[in-house]
């Protein structure tokens, strides 16, 4: 075992480089594990924003286990999250698969399907609310007219909230994952495929035994943030579903998620402590999917 | 492992450290009162309406040329949270307005000053005695006054009513039945709500109108009443056998796209005619349809008050108070004419008088507002309004009965009143 160097030598060594990493880590420092300590600590207490904080140990979070409201919250977000990852990545993967030519066309095709992402979130959230606008107002209940149906009440008909909900997110994320998919089809051999036409394959055996377990790692990559990114889904539910100060989650909180959740305790019934306890519950989750995952796809490129 | 239980220890001292650091509350030592100061009021509304306080607030600086007012906007969608924002750090605004129940949270906590040290009850007896009760704490504290006020009207189709020979309803019943005749007549939206839709304010007109209310007058849960029950009926027959829509489209649009009948805001009267020209001379308004027990109508509006952490207490107090006096209420309501808004001053004596609206529209508000109730100041309902509006929404939707919702709702009232 080599010796440690001793820390005059390593501060002469390394000083500069300690020195110049310094305004980044007081700023990680100042305005994330700061806050983030702040937050962890304010979980335990009853922090209304005002008074001083009163230490309740583990009391928000036996509350939470029994909130209604919250469990209603994890439900629709557990939905949305399996709803939005699993369409959102089939459908950068076929988008990928069918524009990754260096042609006009496909390059045109690309930038059409990414210009979402490029999008300020808050302006798609108002497009959609306009879209969806009950009465001839909005355009898809127009567009319901133009083929004779009548008026649906979208944002105003429980079953219909985690769908649209579903939708907003895969149309808005698909043109992502199809970016980072193109580049994961351009890293892979042409000669596997070429190896594999001589062998006879077909084009689906192709696929399935090349293309996708060497597209593995973007897929680890485009499930794990689109898992985070979805669990974390705020503006679609506060933009377009909050017909109220009272009403965060739309008609019977059938848009309600965890974060919308957390906004309206924290920010609207002076329960910062509570909130607090929901983040770390959501940190918690998405932790703990993302292990699951990162090791599911480790596991899986061994096999 | 050694890495992962570095950075645990780092949160974890770091957690320690943040419980340490919470301090206390202290006292805002107050500015010299004489000499020049500068008061920032936080209005929570649209550009146009701050231009109209700021009005008022030129007028102040006229007879006390040291205090200059400037008035800042807050929107409606994230101004709870900048004033939370505020509270909590203890600097900016001496002067905020926002909903009726806003100064009551954060004077419970602390940040806003008792009125009733300075001058308050000159006010009283100038208010509504309806709306005052709801601005005031349930301990009897005045965290804030009324700043404007805000009520409903039914708005009306001249031209669809007439197709059908139908009179604007006076009581619930002539409103089923004009929704029936409209129907017959061919009209496909004959009725539908803006504010209040699915919501408990909708029901609220519907529950005082059958003579129930939310709470006894000591703050108990009143839900459990055949009246409360004749009203939620009623109110959800109305979306479950007349077709009144669940999607909330604004009253001015519904208006515009063939709806015969809209229950919405007094705000949207003033825009109806610049905004929807094809309107112009087509459309009216009345009262509200009454109940058995009356006509009573929702009166919402804003409240004003000062924060505990101004160094002008005194100065943003007197501005309040000055508020109410007739020549800043003539100088806002000026500003809102030309800026072709609505404002509704918190005297009633001022309603009808120099108002910005048209006299017959005046009388109709005028009208709702004397025989008006505000939303209910018990301990709980803040917390308790979003659970109620759903177990109504379950009502409408088919998800439960009237008798469970009710009771479902007086349960979470009665768990939030502590």
């Amino acid at each position: 075992m080599a010796s440690p160097i001793p820390l005059r030598s390593r501060l002469r060594r390394y000083g500069t480089s300690y020195a110049m990493l310094l305004p980044f880590l007081a700023l990680f420092a100042g305005f994330l594990i700061w806050p983030l300590a702040n937050s962890l600590y304010l979980s335990f207490t009853t922090f209304d924003g005002i008074n001083p904080a009163a230490f309740v140990g583990l009391d928000n979070f036996r509350q939470l286990a029994e909130d209604d409201r919250f469990r209603h919250a994890l439900g629709n977000t557990g939905l949305y999250v399996v709803g939005s990852v699993v369409i959102g990545t089939l459908l950068s993967l076929g988008l990928a698969l069918a524009f990754n030519g260096t042609g006009w066309a496909h390059r045109i095709m690309r930038t059409v399907f990414f210009l979402p992402s490029v999008t300020s979130s808050i302006a798609l959230m108002l497009m959609w609310k306009w879209v969806l606008f009950p009465s001839d107002v909005g355009l898809a209940n127009t567009i319901m007219h133009w083929f004779g149906g009548k008026d649906v009440a979208w944002l105003a008909t429980p079953g219909l909230a985690i769908p649209i909900l579903v939708m907003m997110s895969v149309w808005g994320g698909m043109g992502y994952g199809m970016v980072l998919y193109v580049a994961g089809l351009g890293a892979i051999p042409q000669e596997y495929y070429e190896a594999a036409r001589i062998d006879g394959a077909s084009t689906w055996a192709q696929f399935r035994h090349i293309t996708l377990p060497l597209l593995r790692p973007v897929t680890t990559y485009v499930v794990v943030t689109g898992l985070i990114g979805a669990f974390q889904v705020f503006e679609a539910v506060y933009i377009v579903f909050q017909t109220g100060a009272n009403n965060v989650g739309g008609v019977l909180d059938s848009g309600l998620m965890i974060v919308p959740y957390l906004y309206d305790q924290g920010f609207t019934h002076f329960k910062l402590g509570y909130a607090s306890a929901i983040a770390w519950v959501l940190f918690l989750i998405i932790f703990v999917l993302s292990l699951v995952n990162l090791r599911a796809g480790r596991a899986m490129k061994e096999l | 492992m050694r890495r992962t239980m570095a950075a645990c220890t780092t949160l974890l001292v770091a957690a320690l450290s943040a419980a340490c650091a919470t301090s206390g509350q202290t006292q805002t030592k107050q500015a010299d009162q004489n000499a020049p100061a500068t008061l920032s009021f936080w209005s929570t509304g649209g550009d146009d309406e701050t231009a109209t306080f700021q009005k008022a607030a030129d007028l102040y600086h006229q007879k006390h040329p040291n205090v200059t007012i400037k008035v800042q906007t807050l929107s409606w969608s994230d101004a709870y949270a900048k004033l939370l924002a505020a509270a909590t750090s203890r600097s900016g605004p001496d002067i905020i307005s926002g909903g009726m129940t806003w100064t009551i949270q954060f004077g419970a906590r602390g940040a806003m000053v008792d009125l009733r040290k300075h001058g308050s009850d000159a006010l009283k007896a100038q208010a509504l005695p309806a709306q005052w009760e709801s601005a005031v704490s349930p301990d009897g504290s005045v965290y804030g006054v009324p700043l404007d006020m805000s009520t409903m009207a039914l708005y009306y189709r001249t031209d669809l009513l007439e197709k059908a020979k139908v009179e604007p309803p006076k009581t619930w019943e002539e409103l089923t039945a004009a929704i029936d005749k409209l129907k017959a007549a061919g009209v496909k939206k004959p009725y539908s709500q803006d504010w209040g839709n699915l919501d408990w304010i909708g029901y609220f007109n519907y529950l005082y109108q059958a003579g129930g209310s939310f709470y006894t007058p000591d703050c108990k849960p009143s839900l459990d009443t055949p009246q409360a029950e004749q009203a939620l009926t009623a109110w959800a027959d109305l979306y479950r056998k007349h077709g009144a829509p669940t999607a909330t489209v604004e009253g001015s649009d519904a208006l515009d796209t063939g709806t015969a009948m809209v229950v919405a805001g007094n705000w949207i009267a003033k825009g109806i005619d610049i905004n929807k020209p094809k309107l112009k001379g087509k459309w009216g308004m009345t009262t509200m349809p009454a109940g058995p027990a009356g006509p009573t109508t929702f009166i919402g509006g804003r409240a004003v008050g000062v924060t505990s952490f101004s160094k002008y207490v005194k100065t943003a107090a007197d501005f309040v108070t000055f508020m109410y006096t007739d020549e800043a209420i003539a100088a806002i309501t000026d500003e809102a004419r030309k800026r072709n808004i609505s404002y509704i001053p918190p005297r009633p004596d001022k309603i009808v008088n120099g108002s910005v609206f048209t006299p017959e529209q005046a009388k109709v508000f005028e009208a709702s507002i004397r025989t008006g109730k505000a939303a209910p100041g018990c301990p709980g309902w803040d917390e308790s309004a979003s659970d109620v509006a759903k177990q109504l929404q379950s009502v409408i939707l088919g998800k439960s009965d009237v008798k469970t919702a009710l009771a479902e709702a007086a349960k979470v009232m009665q768990r939030n009143a502590g």
